[in-house]
């Protein structure tokens, strides 16, 4: 009941007209720039916070939050209508997203996507609500082992996201470690594989690699077939079926709780929710076969769970004062300068920021539904542009976006680099979503098993004495049982077909 | 980078034609007078993305330089992140002479350069004010049978390897530095030590906090809300005397370990800036440090003001330089 | 596309040829000694060289089959028959010469980008490309490469603080 209260307070201080008015320009903004390949919520809020400084706090974090959910909200257009993700959190819903433009139901996926995000939204903030202060112990209980068993059964869903040739499939995950690999090694301090570039001490973006493999190799695939057989324009209806609705609320809503438990994880993020969201719905969905050919399951999946994730992320941030990720340590820099001090005492100490932060992103996330459905069928026309006109401009927004990130000349050549090889790809078959998850989670993967030996010395039974990371490793294991057992059945039944043949 | 090559190419020419017609009023530039001022928009550089330390510094500075009035010129913010610095470093290291173009700085100028991956380290730039620091605290988990820092070296004494200790930067650079550091002056062999890398100070504090270390290092920025709420213990912090903001933590020095660790933040310039240039932002920054907005901000995030001129800062760098090399070859990284 | 469609033993070669040169690199990697690390920098690298060798020999043995064309994630079976061309992109009659062309104008525009300004380069490289690729209302051309860039600097450097090389234009 207590909750109830302090909610209904948090109303009050959400809806006063300038927090109201704030809420919306935090999201606007966050949305715009959010659809701009390459930038993202963190510059997005490294961004407002010099307009934030001579605000009221509360009214500030409000803003500042908006945008944040509002980026991670218009991040989807982009990877829908180009196949050039908005922001790192958004590369899954790429997969089903352009093949479902590419159908000519873009306007579609795009609501699919808006209300799967408001869903995923509305699930994160009812659980920051009702169990943040609980969670707050659950965030922590990760540590390095912990991380670890995450990553594995994480990347065991290359065997699922590769397609028929698993052999490719593994290739191109391989590969994606190898780029993740790059740059300074966190745990030495020694540097691997950067050729003496400074451009590489810290690693390669994953923005950079997504944009290139993505939405430059599409730009080249389209003019090698002249321009056709890319998204469709002309068909812009955003009506769902009543099927359709069937189909992708279970998604949504499976998407949502378990981005949501990822993003209370201060290791793992948006990014790495929506690709387990992803993958976890392709294996357990009926259709999961289709998908990555336009199956709204799989854009319903991904685009719940970021949204759920950036939500979740605000548990670790709020209650413990610890960010969770480089947008949630921007966000806990700008609460520090406005004189709140997140943390375990914030609860007590300042409830009418707290409680007004969460009844503001109840609000957030209608005020971005109402806002982004009427303008879809806005956004859809983008398709209508010529071809010759619409690739030359998908190169100059992939540009831009990559030189708003690093303002370098070199992540423009790189940016090219993976263009050409992700056509590559393309041309023979290679599927890139394995590349992608290798590199979010391969070093991810590396830093914490190293982390984890360290603290145990060396001694490698941490992973399976201790309860979580068996369990996830166990997971990770079982998962990986139908595709094998899979293949060796599909191999036998090849074998005894080949010796029936000349048999016959 | 080589765009703002060209800029800095077009750039005079414009400066060249402004100052004639200056010239022309009469109003020449202030140079024979002994005074120096900007003539064209000052530039901090934050060699790192926006939103970490070092952007949050620049840009807090150009807003208050701003909003006070304190320079004729506006004050812009430049991101070069990359490299741990050093793509930041070589661009002002390339822009020798050129008195507007300024950058913000702190510790791992000085640790980049050593770990071997920056071609420029402090000694190629001009130092102009020390601003504040921030200090480091040696935490370990509330539950943790620790209580005192001897408690810790007790431990590490008996077995070095045994006592996982977090911290956010690599080893050889700064939380690995302030912890070997103290270890070694408390007698403890800092070579033996299990530290564990983590990506930035909320990792280690993170892993503090689910136990899954048993003690970690941290800024006291960052950590203070921690302590306060006893969710951690401090065991000490590395302050010559003790902070403001966390009163009840000893300091190392008073626990008889003869070890102080500053993460100092400031700012400097390119290669050869004349006396005249140096003065006018030595008098500038200090003026700024003067300001409510600017001590409001500083005490929110932490820190403590310590000013330093341009000849101490020097001085400082350079003692805190020779320090840090000692340190790490007692730990073997050097 | 087939014009860049290899034979799985030509990839395997190349991505062999990959893996041995990124082993080398694996081996030079000096192992970190003055701390106790149990895993060295160099560990998991070597194991993906390896491990990317192994995958490079499995699919030189493997028969090329047809039955992936298009199915892999990502990638659908829409396959459109060329010759319905009659909104081609394109001059070139070879797909590789004009690929070649559309990847050199994108390099040249990289190449440009911070000598001449973002504006300008821009500029340059929207209106050659779209005239290239045949769109034939030019006067939309010449609005479209003015119009889009001006905007996106505006947009970038006075809305978002994000600044954009301005080449020799004044602002």
């Amino acid at each position: 009941m207590d909750t109830l209260t302090q909610l209904v307070s948090g109303f009050s201080v959400a809806l006063s007209p300038e927090n109201l008015l704030f809420v919306f320009v935090g999201v606007l903004a966050g949305t715009i720039i959010g659809i701009l390949p390459g930038l993202g919520p963190m510059t997005a809020i490294a961004l407002m916070i010099p307009i934030a400084f001579g605000m009221d706090p509360t009214t500030a974090i409000i803003m500042l939050a908006g945008v944040y959910y509002g980026a991670v909200f218009g991040g989807s257009t982009s990877s829908i209508l180009l196949n050039a993700p908005g922001i790192a959190g958004t590369v899954a819903t790429s997969f089903d997203g352009y093949p479902m433009a590419r159908d000519g139901r873009a306007g579609k996926a795009l609501a699919v996507a808006a209300i799967a995000s408001f869903v995923g939204g509305t699930v994160g903030v009812v659980g920051l609500m009702l169990i943040a202060p609980t969670l707050s112990k659950v965030a922590v209980s990760f540590g390095p082992a912990e991380y670890f068993g995450l990553m594995v059964l994480g990347l065991t869903a290359v065997v699922s996201l590769a397609g028929k040739n698993v052999t490719k499939g593994l290739i191109s995950a391989v590969v994606g470690v190898i780029i993740a690999l790059v740059g300074i090694d966190s745990a030495t301090g020694t540097l691997r594989f950067t050729f003496d570039r400074p451009e590489l001490y810290e690693g390669i973006d994953f923005l950079i690699v997504a944009l290139g493999v993505f939405a430059l190799a599409e730009v080249f695939v389209l003019l090698s077939r002249r321009g056709h057989g890319g998204a469709q324009g002309g068909v812009t209806s955003l009506r769902l079926s009543k099927r359709e609705v069937r189909a992708m609320t279970p998604s949504a809503l499976r998407g949502s709780v378990l981005g949501f438990f990822t993003g209370v994880l201060p290791g793992a993020g948006a990014t790495v929710a929506s690709f387990l969201s992803y993958s976890t719905e392709k294996r357990i969905a009926s259709d999961g076969d289709t998908f990555g050919s336009g199956n709204i399951k799989g854009v319903a999946a991904p685009e719940a769970g970021n949204n759920g994730a950036a939500i979740g992320s605000f548990v670790p941030l709020l209650t413990l004062g610890v960010p969770g990720s480089g947008t949630t340590a921007i966000l806990l820099g700008a609460l520090l300068v406005l004189g709140v001090q997140p943390g375990p005492m914030m609860l007590e100490q300042h409830p009418g920021v707290f409680w007004g932060v969460v009844a503001s992103m109840y609000i957030g996330s209608i005020v971005l539904l109402i806002l982004n459905l009427p303008l879809i069928p806005l956004f859809a026309k983008v398709l209508n542009t010529p071809k010759a006109v619409l690739l030359p401009l998908v190169v100059v927004f992939c540009v831009m976006g990559v030189y708003g990130l690093s303002f370098s000349v070199f992540d423009l050549w790189l940016l090219i680099g993976f263009g050409v090889l992700g056509f590559l790809m393309r041309a023979n078959s290679f599927p890139a979503a394995p590349l992608i998850l290798g590199l979010i989670l391969g070093g991810l993967m590396e830093r914490n098993m190293r982390q984890a030996l360290q603290i145990s010395g060396g001694d490698w039974s941490v992973f399976v004495t201790q309860p979580i990371p068996a369990v996830l490793l166990g997971l990770a294991a079982a998962s990986l049982l139908p595709t094998v057992i899979g293949l060796i059945r599909r191999r036998r039944e090849r074998a005894d077909r080949e010796r029936e043949v000349p048999a016959a | 980078m080589s765009g703002t090559r060209a800029r800095a190419r077009a750039v005079p020419a414009v400066f060249a034609a402004s100052a004639l017609v200056l010239a022309g009023c009469g109003a020449e530039g202030a140079s024979d007078s002994g005074e120096w001022s900007p003539q064209q928009p000052i530039e901090i550089t934050a060699p790192a993305d926006t939103g970490g330390g070092w952007d949050t510094l620049a840009r807090t500075s150009s807003r208050i330089m701003e909003d006070a009035g304190l320079v004729d010129q506006s004050v812009q913010v430049v991101n070069k992140p990359g490299g741990g610095g050093a793509i930041g470093w070589s661009y002002i290291a390339n822009n020798a002479g050129d008195p507007h173009k300024l950058f913000v700085t702190s510790p791992p100028i000085l640790f980049v350069p050593l770990a071997g991956e920056s071609d420029y380290d402090h000694s190629d730039f001009t130092p102009i004010s020390r601003l504040a620091t921030e200090y480091m605290t040696y935490l370990v988990p509330a539950d943790s049978p620790m209580d005192t820092f001897d408690d810790l070296v007790g431990e590490l004494e008996d077995d070095p390897g045994a006592v996982s200790v977090a911290g956010g930067s690599a080893p050889g650079s700064m939380d690995h530095v302030a912890l070997a550091g103290a270890a070694d002056a408390a007698g403890v062999d800092a070579g033996e030590l299990n530290y564990v890398a983590f990506d930035g100070g909320g990792e280690a504090t993170t892993a503090l906090l689910g136990g899954h270390v048993d003690a970690a290092v941290s800024g006291a920025g960052e950590s203070m809300e921690l302590i306060e709420a006893g969710e951690v213990k401090a065991l000490a912090v590395s302050a010559p005397e003790r902070v403001g903001v966390l009163p009840d933590v000893p300091t190392l020095t008073e626990l008889g370990v003869d070890f102080t660790f500053d993460i100092w933040r400031g700012v400097m310039g390119p290669p050869d800036m004349s006396q005249e240039e140096i003065s006018y932002y030595e008098s500038v920054f200090a003026e700024m440090m003067e300001q409510d907005s600017w001590k409001e901000e500083s005490s929110k995030l932490g820190w403590t003001d310590t000013y330093q001129d341009s000849a101490e800062f020097e001085a400082f760098l350079d003692e805190k330089h020779t320090e840090f090399v000692d340190i790490l070859d007692e730990v073997g990284l050097q | 596309m087939t014009e860049f469609r290899f034979s799985h033993r030509t990839i395997a070669v190349a991505i062999a040829g990959f893996a041995l040169v990124y082993l080398l690199g694996a081996y030079h990697l000096p192992d970190f000694v003055a701390v106790d690390v149990p895993v060295q920098p160099a560990t998991l690298p070597r194991g993906l060289g390896y491990l990317l060798l192994g995958l490079a020999a499995m699919l030189y043995f493997q028969r090329a089959e047809q039955a992936e064309e298009g199915t892999a994630t990502g990638e659908t079976a829409t396959e459109q028959p060329a010759e319905a061309d009659e909104v081609g992109l394109g001059r070139l009659r070879d797909t590789r010469l004009e690929l070649a062309v559309f990847l050199v104008a994108a390099c040249l525009y990289v190449a440009l980008f911070a000598v001449a300004g973002f504006v300008l380069a821009t500029a340059a490289y929207i209106a050659s490309a779209v005239w290239y690729l045949g769109y034939p209302r030019h006067l939309v051309t010449v609005l479209t490469s003015v119009t889009i860039p001006l905007a996106a600097y505006i947009g970038m450097s006075e809305g978002l603080g994000v600044s954009l090389p301005n080449g020799p234009l004044p602002f």
